[in-house]
């Protein structure tokens, strides 16, 4: 497989675009499992940079870096879902919505 | 550049492009349909394209955990969280009225991850093929030298599941 | 041998009369049929007494030894370069030698009979356990004090000696007196400890600096530096800083010691107990200043000026006290000028190169002065006034006090052959002896001799009005008595002291602890001559007293003598206190003003004009405060935007500009 400067441009940009698109529903999104959705894109277009740049790194130890930090961060992104979906539990018996909106406690 | 109609496209490039193509869509796909459990199919989509671009990037065992953890175990998950917060599963999300900081930022944010995209994309001189990787060198360099980070995950690992039982018990008000 | 083996477990004696701190202090409230505690301390005081009496027998039986024991508190390294290639150490022990085995004498001695007196003569009062562990712990730290081996532990005792005698002015804390005076007391004395500390800094730095001495301050600032303990080290160092470091500790000693112009507080500090006016504010803790200029001028040498410096205040204060108690109708103000004025005489012994003579000066006045007011303890105790000119006739009704205070007047008048008049005798003719060398002793020489007069008249003027004549000015008071056997006890110890501890130096062994004094007594035709005039002079005194005052008569200067108008003067105490209040009321209070403008309005000012802004900003940024979490998220990822726009335009941008890459 061959990939030019071209193709590396268009790798970063669909990294990119999918963190613009999950930043975007992180920011838009009221619901809170939409949230934890967007979330997930956004964690992923990390992920898939962690992947690309391993592919193509210059030596094998630093490939290596890179699946290994993939791995970490794949980690930790299924815990946030754990814990944000127990906080969707808790939210919902408390407000009996998910509506993050809603959720105003923080206020001053 | 043109970005079709290059001779030197090859067949990986094709599919890189297409399974690119398919992520973005489903990953936009899944935030703007207003049905939850659509959603969940769509995001579910995503992953497994996902997954699929893992492999293409010579990266099979990353491949194979994407799969498993998140289109298997988040997925599901995510409409767990979906069931027992509804009545009626398939019900309409209500028309998301948009808040003006939140566009503003969304609208900022996608001006500039286009902008760092054609800056980075830029950069050139990196190897023209991926570099493949036994799964075992993996396994050494995980359970070696980042044992540690390994260790530090799985400590966060227990103390999420602490706090998520913390959080969904009985009696909390 | 026992006796001088004694001297390495000298540093028991303070541990004693801690552990007697601690057990008055904490039990003392609890045993109350053992006045409070009271009787613990006497014990021990005991104990300590009889184990300084048998340290300073051992010194006896050995002349000019010396038992320096001591461990390292903290060392620091040196790195072969800046002031001190080789490190140096401060040291923490003891140092038993001829002077201290002496002081070991007079402060057990001494505490110990006040601490038996105190039991009756404090037994009304509230507070018995708080009295008695104070007591304690001044002891314990005099006794540190004066077995401290280097200078930086002497000023460590030094500080919680003054801190003790702050407590015990204080006693009576409830009066405003009593406590205004122990806060006079601290503040004046903390004058006096500052300059010592910079005294300590100065000498420390010239020896530190003066690379043949400088082992004196790489070793922690010992005393001891040589095989003989005796002499001064002021060789190789600044001769500047030397005389600056002398005028320091003159500075200090003028503190404790109440010379002028740091006199102010001792007549004061005459508001604590009678008892604490006699063991602290008489025999040992002022002395405590003519100790250190003793070792001083033993161990580190005094420069000609620091010396003329030391004479000059010693002399004037001398005579200047002696003239305040000439007028004062209070019995214990009176001896309080008298502690002055014998202070200075002790403090020109010392300042003229005669250390011992000065150091045999305390030790004979630490007993007669100590009786005096103990006699004066048992006079207020038995007629419940201070004031002389509501005394009288107590004679018939108190003749033990009579007895004691009697005899302790005639010592401190010197007249042989009480203890007072062979040192006070021996500071005159040895002054005398220098005035051919040094012509500008002479003024000094002359208060030294007119204080004589004065000292004898002031002190029988006070023992007239007190015990003479037939009954009391004052019909109200109360009919006098001797005391019980508890406080006569001490007395007559005392009395026996006053009466003989002048010619202890003319015993062999005791004489070791005062080298070249006393053995062998030679006497020329010129001292004899001083002495008949000093001897003279005194009973001058008692005579002009006796005329003016004796049996019952009181002395009234006629209205338009011209000589009212010094009464005054002496009566305010020559106005210096007033000069004192009158700066602290000026000066620092209107600094004090000053310094409370600044902090109300410019730095307040600042502070709430700051509170002020950020009130208003908090007013105006709280709405960004909606409690919606996607607003925050809308900051965060705003937040992101300006760092990569930072990171990725401005930064290269700026680079360019710069000429970077």
């Amino acid at each position: 497989m061959t990939l030019d400067p071209f193709t590396t441009a268009g790798l970063v940009g669909l990294s990119g675009a999918l963190l613009g698109i999950g930043l975007f529903g992180i920011v838009t999104r009221r619901n809170f499992i939409l949230l934890l959705v967007a979330i997930e894109i956004a964690i992923n277009a990390a992920v898939l940079n962690f992947v690309y740049f391993a592919a193509f790194a210059s030596n094998p130890s630093s490939g290596l870096n890179g699946q290994s930090a993939a791995i970490v961060v794949i980690g930790l992104a299924a815990t946030e879902i754990a814990v944000g979906l127990a906080i969707v539990l808790a939210l919902n018996r408390i407000r009996g919505s998910i509506n993050v909106t809603e959720a105003t406690a923080l206020k001053l | 550049m043109p970005l079709l109609g290059d001779s030197q496209v090859s067949l990986a490039d094709w599919a890189f492009l297409a399974l690119g193509a398919v992520a973005v869509v489903t990953a936009a796909a899944s935030l703007l349909v207003r049905e939850l459990v659509h959603t969940i199919l769509w995001i579910a989509t995503f992953f497994v394209a996902l997954a699929a671009l893992y492999f293409l990037l010579e990266a099979p065992f990353l491949g194979v955990l994407q799969l498993g953890v998140y289109a298997g175990a988040v997925t599901i998950l995510l409409l767990f969280g979906v069931m027992v917060t509804r009545k009626r599963i398939f019900s309409r999300e209500a028309a998301t009225g948009l808040r003006p900081a939140p566009i503003a930022a969304a609208g900022l944010a996608a001006v500039v991850v286009g902008a760092v995209a054609v800056e980075v994309g830029g950069v050139a001189g990196l190897p023209s093929s991926p570099q493949p990787y036994e799964t075992t060198s993996l396994s050494a360099a995980l359970f070696g030298t980042y044992g540690p980070w390994l260790w530090l995950l799985g400590l966060v690992m227990m103390a999420a599941l602490a706090g998520a039982i913390y959080l969904v018990r009985e009696g909390r008000e | 041998m026992f006796l001088q083996d004694l001297a390495s477990w000298a540093f028991l004696v303070p541990l004693l009369m801690v552990l007697s701190f601690v057990l008055v202090g904490f039990l003392g409230p609890y045993l109350k049929n053992w006045r409070e505690g009271g009787w613990i301390a006497v014990v021990i005081s005991g104990i300590a007494m009889v184990l300084g009496l048998l340290i300073a027998a051992g010194e006896m039986l050995s002349p000019g030894r010396y038992t320096d024991l001591h461990t390292t508190w903290i060392s620091v390294p040196g790195n072969g370069t800046g002031v001190f290639p080789n490190g140096f150490s401060l040291v923490m022990g003891t140092l038993v030698d001829p002077i201290s085995a002496l002081m070991l004498i007079v402060v057990n001695v001494v505490g110990f009979l006040v601490l038996l007196y105190s039991i009756e003569y404090m037994q009304h009062d509230r507070g018995l356990s708080r009295y008695f562990a104070e007591l304690s712990l001044f002891l314990a730290a005099m006794n540190g004090l004066i077995l401290a081996d280097n200078l930086l532990e002497f000023f460590l005792f030094w500080e919680l000696v003054g801190v003790c005698s702050y407590f015990l002015i204080g006693f009576y804390y409830e009066k405003p007196a009593a406590a205004s005076a122990a806060k006079e007391a601290f503040l004046v004395t903390r004058v006096g400890d500052v300059l010592f500390l910079l005294g300590i800094f100065v000498y420390f730095g010239a020896y530190a600096t003066a690379g043949a001495a400088g082992g004196w301050a790489a070793n922690g600032f010992l005393f001891v530096h040589g095989t003989n303990p005796y002499i001064p080290i002021g060789t190789g160092a600044n001769p500047t800083l030397l005389t600056i470091g002398g005028l320091l500790i003159l500075g200090g000693a003028a503190g404790k010691s109440a010379q002028f112009p740091l006199h102010v507080w001792l007549p004061d500090a005459m508001e604590g107990p009678t008892t604490v006016s006699a063991l602290i504010h008489a025999a040992t803790m002022v002395a405590a200043g003519v100790y250190l200029l003793a070792v001083a001028s033993l161990f580190l040498g005094f420069t000609a000026a620091d010396q003329f410096a030391i004479v000059a205040v010693g002399g004037f204060t001398t005579l200047f006290a002696a003239t305040m108690a000439v007028v004062n109708p209070d019995i214990k103000r009176v001896i309080a000028y008298s502690t002055i004025s014998q202070l200075g005489y002790m403090v020109l012994a010392v300042g003229a190169g005669f250390t011992m003579v000065g150091l045999y000066h305390l030790f004979t006045h630490a007993f007669f002065k100590a009786l005096l007011f103990l006699a004066a303890g048992a006079v207020i105790h038995a007629v419940g006034t201070q004031n002389l000119f509501k005394m009288g006739g107590l004679r018939k009704v108190m003749p033990v006090t009579w007895l004691a205070f009697f005899v302790g007047a005639l010592s401190l008048s010197g007249i042989p052959p009480f203890a007072g008049f062979w040192s006070k005798d021996d500071i005159l003719s040895s002054l005398y002896g220098t005035l051919g060398a040094h012509p500008d002793y002479w003024p000094f020489f002359l208060m030294a001799v007119a204080t004589v007069f004065l000292t004898a008249y002031y002190i029988f003027r006070a023992f007239f009005l007190a015990f003479g004549g037939d009954h009391p000015r004052d019909d109200s008071l109360p009919h006098g008595h001797d005391p019980s056997w508890i406080m006569k006890g001490p007395l007559m110890v005392l009395s026996g002291l006053a009466i003989f501890a002048g010619v202890f130096v003319f015993i062999p062994g005791f004489s070791n602890l005062l080298p070249g004094i006393g053995v062998p007594p030679t006497y020329t035709v010129t001292d004899i001559l001083l002495s008949a005039m000093s001897v003279g002079l005194a009973g001058l005194g008692i005579g002009t007293a006796y005329v003016l005052w004796g049996n019952g008569r009181v002395f009234t200067l006629p209205d338009d003598s011209p000589l009212q108008s010094i009464r005054t003067v002496l009566l305010r105490r020559y106005y210096i206190k007033d000069a004192y209040d009158a700066f602290g009321q000026r000066v620092i209070y209107g600094i004090a003003r000053i310094a409370d403008f600044t902090d109300r309005f410019v730095i307040d000012g600042a502070i709430h004009g700051a509170e002020r802004s950020f009130a208003g900003l908090n007013r105006r940024m709280r709405g960004i405060q909606s409690g919606v979490v996607l607003d925050y998220t809308a900051y965060v990822v705003a937040g992101l935007v300006v760092v990569l726009v930072v990171l990725l335009v401005i930064a290269p941008w700026l680079l360019s500009m710069w000429g970077g890459t």
